[in-house]
């Protein structure tokens, strides 16, 4: 074949993109199209289908318990990023510049996150646990409690535990983010600052965030989708217990489907929720855009 | 374009090959088969067939909570087990679905098909044909511990027969001391409570479901409320230790072998347990009683049916019907506590003289089961209705708002 050098520049800039297409099409572009196609059926997980339209749209608005985890998972989402933020934030100021040994401190921090959710998610089960969990056994020893607590059998405290250890889980991935956007920021402008007489809250403020906008906008939207698509966690932690109040919507949609076979349902749902995230999305970067 | 035919060639290969069988020439059969997490005595039946015929079973156990899901996804993905130990109420939902291998013929072949326990072979019957026959028999009763109600001043030969009787029973116990708790239940486990709580209505003349199984009845039926009452007295005053309230049912069984246990919900599998890792533990069995009297018992267990789809139904059988044989009934289950799923054979050389077994087996005579597709999002599921309706109407004492609740999530579920 004799191809003129731009013709084959364009045909390897399609064999490099190649690979990333066919993967984005067979995991994601086919899949969801078959999710379309699904949620348009009564589809049991096996047994007969039937076109039912948009009857398991008009369901979603009956369902009690969908409302309940939409509602449950942004508010879970609301109270876990602010603190996975900050301390992120913290996190990766304490582990800025490169002094000795400082290499010991960000692999302690950044640890956690390697381990996976549902081992994480065990771990603090039995950490939290009221015979042998460690937590109850502090507490019991230096007398803050009088009898040992059940931190995942009570609605109001199984939330904050479970944020505890997400936090603990997740904190080291967006310190890591921070951290790289950190170090982009020339060290200059913070000399020509303190030259001219700036705070360490004025340098921040001036400085460090607006140069981070992109950095942040790329953390908080990895963390808030991952927020919003959490399982793991409640499945293991709380089995969406006590009085089915820690039910996200991941696992409400997994319930319908693999518990109750009702594929099509759970695919109704899962449109909704991309259509959801697709909107929040597209308002985090609106919010964080890079101001001409 | 030498390249691309390549490597449509190179792929074409690999399907080829893949779609090959693994190996031709291996004539063995293996079978597969799951089990719930439960101790029927499908462990020693699997060794002893695989030590004595050419064709081998791989026996899976999955969590008993998770049954439903993993067979439903093992199902759905095309590679269900060939042999399944199934909960007895599911059975209907999975035969309706026409996931179990209809075996009619091979039933009606059994000489001893009349004695097969009525509850599992009523639950493994779908629109007149057989899908399962039975493989564990269970019927549930209370456990108490003699050593306690003699301490606490109670006749131990004259156990509860009301609900009142019960609860002066656990009120005895209870002040034995900070450690000994008049009873048991697991209030985060849904299956336990099915099996354990319902029988309570049941015994009194009610039920949370009409004779049909067309509606719930749980605001019609005032003795759903009693009984809900009666729990929630048992958790206010404190008669079960607190993290009672959250076992997911890990501590079913095992809670009443500390010996600081007066009663507890119970079932048949549960006394090989008792006798024979717990030889101190000093229990006799009676029937859950009503309100005012009566006896009732949740006819549990599992039933044994082979999977659609699977390349060895023949062989499999044969499987199951040694399980149903006498060598089987007697030599593994009688002779391990376990009660024999023919009724003809309760009466063996290991029950004789053994009253806590004839006991535990006459609870099948009052056992009762519900017939419905939609038991496991009913009753099982840890997400379900029965659950929420339990935790918010005995360990909150919401039980009005409790009722309400659960009516309506049933008969949302009921109604499709």
């Amino acid at each position: 074949m004799n191809l003129s050098w731009t013709q084959r520049r364009k045909l390897t800039g399609l064999l490099f993109v190649m690979p990333t297409v066919a993967f984005v099409t067979v995991f994601f572009i086919i899949p969801l199209i078959m999710t379309v196609y699904m949620s348009f059926h009564d589809w049991p997980l096996f047994g007969e289908r039937a076109y039912t339209g948009l009857e398991n749209y008009q369901e979603l608005s009956k369902d009690r318990q969908y409302l309940k985890s939409l509602d449950f998972t942004f508010r879970y989402t609301a109270l876990v990023t602010p603190p996975i933020f900050i301390l992120g934030f913290i996190l990766a100021s304490l582990v800025r510049h490169n002094i000795p040994y400082i290499g010991i401190f960000r692999t302690i921090f950044f640890l956690p996150v390697v381990i996976g959710l549902g081992v994480s998610s065990l771990l603090w089960t039995w950490m939290l646990d009221d015979r042998i969990g460690i937590f109850n056994k502090i507490l019991l020893d230096f007398h803050l409690v009088p009898k040992a607590q059940l931190f995942l059998g009570r609605p109001n405290t199984a939330m904050n535990v479970i944020i505890l250890s997400v936090v603990w889980k997740t904190v080291g991935f967006t310190m890591i983010l921070l951290l790289a956007g950190l170090q982009a920021i020339p060290d200059e402008l913070y000399e020509s600052a303190e030259v001219d007489g700036a705070g360490y809250f004025r340098k921040l403020f001036y400085i460090t965030l607006p140069l981070m906008r992109r950095t942040i906008a790329l953390a908080l939207i990895l963390s808030v989708i991952g927020s919003v698509l959490s399982f793991d966690q409640f499945y293991i932690m709380t089995r969406g217990g006590p009085r089915n109040s820690t039910i996200s919507i991941v696992f409400w949609i997994f319930n319908n489907s693999f518990t109750y076979f009702k594929m099509g349902y759970g695919a109704a749902m899962s449109i909704v929720l991309l259509a959801i995230l697709v909107a929040l999305t597209g308002l985090q970067l609106y919010v964080l855009r890079e101001k001409e | 374009m030498t390249s691309r035919k390549l490597i449509l060639l190179v792929l074409a290969i690999v399907l080829v090959l893949g779609s090959l069988p693994a190996s031709a020439q291996d004539e063995e059969i293996n079978m597969t088969m799951w089990v719930r997490s439960i101790p029927f005595q499908t462990q020693a039946l699997v060794d002893e067939w695989n030590a004595s015929n050419d064709s081998q079973i791989e026996l899976t156990v999955i969590p008993s909570a998770e049954f439903v899901t993993k067979m439903g996804a093992a199902i759905a993905a095309g590679e269900p087990p060939d042999i399944a130990s199934i909960d007895l109420i599911y059975t209907p939902a999975f035969a309706a679905a026409g996931q179990l291998v209809d075996i009619t013929d091979f039933v009606k072949e059994l000489p001893y098909a009349d004695t097969l326990t009525p509850a599992h072979m009523a639950l493994g019957m779908y629109e007149g044909r057989n899908y399962a026959v039975p493989t564990g028999v269970d019927g549930s009763f209370i456990v108490y511990n003699i050593d306690l109600f003699e301490q606490a001043g109670l006749d131990p030969d004259n156990p509860p027969t009301t609900w009142d009787e019960m609860l002066d029973a656990m009120r005895a116990i209870d002040a034995l001391g900070d450690e000994v708790y008049g009873y048991w239940f697991s209030m985060n486990c849904a299956g336990c409570n099915a099996f354990t709580f319902l029988p309570f209505i049941w015994a009194s003349g009610g039920d949370v479901l009409s004779d049909d199984y067309a509606e719930a009845t749980i605001t019609s039926d005032p003795i759903v409320r009693d009984a809900l009452a009666f729990y929630n007295t048992i958790w206010e005053e404190g008669l079960v230790p607190e993290g009672a309230s959250i076992d997911n049912g890990s501590n079913f069984v095992s809670a009443f072998t500390g010996g600081n246990i007066g009663m507890a919900g119970m079932g048949n599998f549960a006394i090989p347990l008792f006798t024979n890792d717990h030889p101190d533990l000093n229990f006799d069995v009676f029937h859950i009683p009503g309100k005012e009297g009566g006896a009732a018992s949740f006819g549990g267990g599992d039933v044994i049916a082979i999977a659609s789809g699977s390349q060895h139904v023949e062989e499999a059988w044969r499987f199951i019907e040694w399980t149903m044989s006498d060598e089987a009934q007697i030599e593994i289950y009688a002779a391990n506590g376990q009660i024999p799923v023919r009724l003809e054979l309760v009466n063996n050389p290991y029950f004789e003289g053994d009253e806590r077994q004839m006991t535990a087996a006459s609870a099948l005579a009052v056992g009762f089961t519900p017939y419905t597709t939609v038991y496991n999002d009913l009753f099982n599921d840890p997400n379900g209705p029965w659950l929420e309706m339990l935790q918010v109407a005995i360990l909150d004492g919401d039980i009005d708002g409790a009722i309400e609740l659960g009516q309506e999530r049933f008969t949302q579920i009921m109604e499709g």
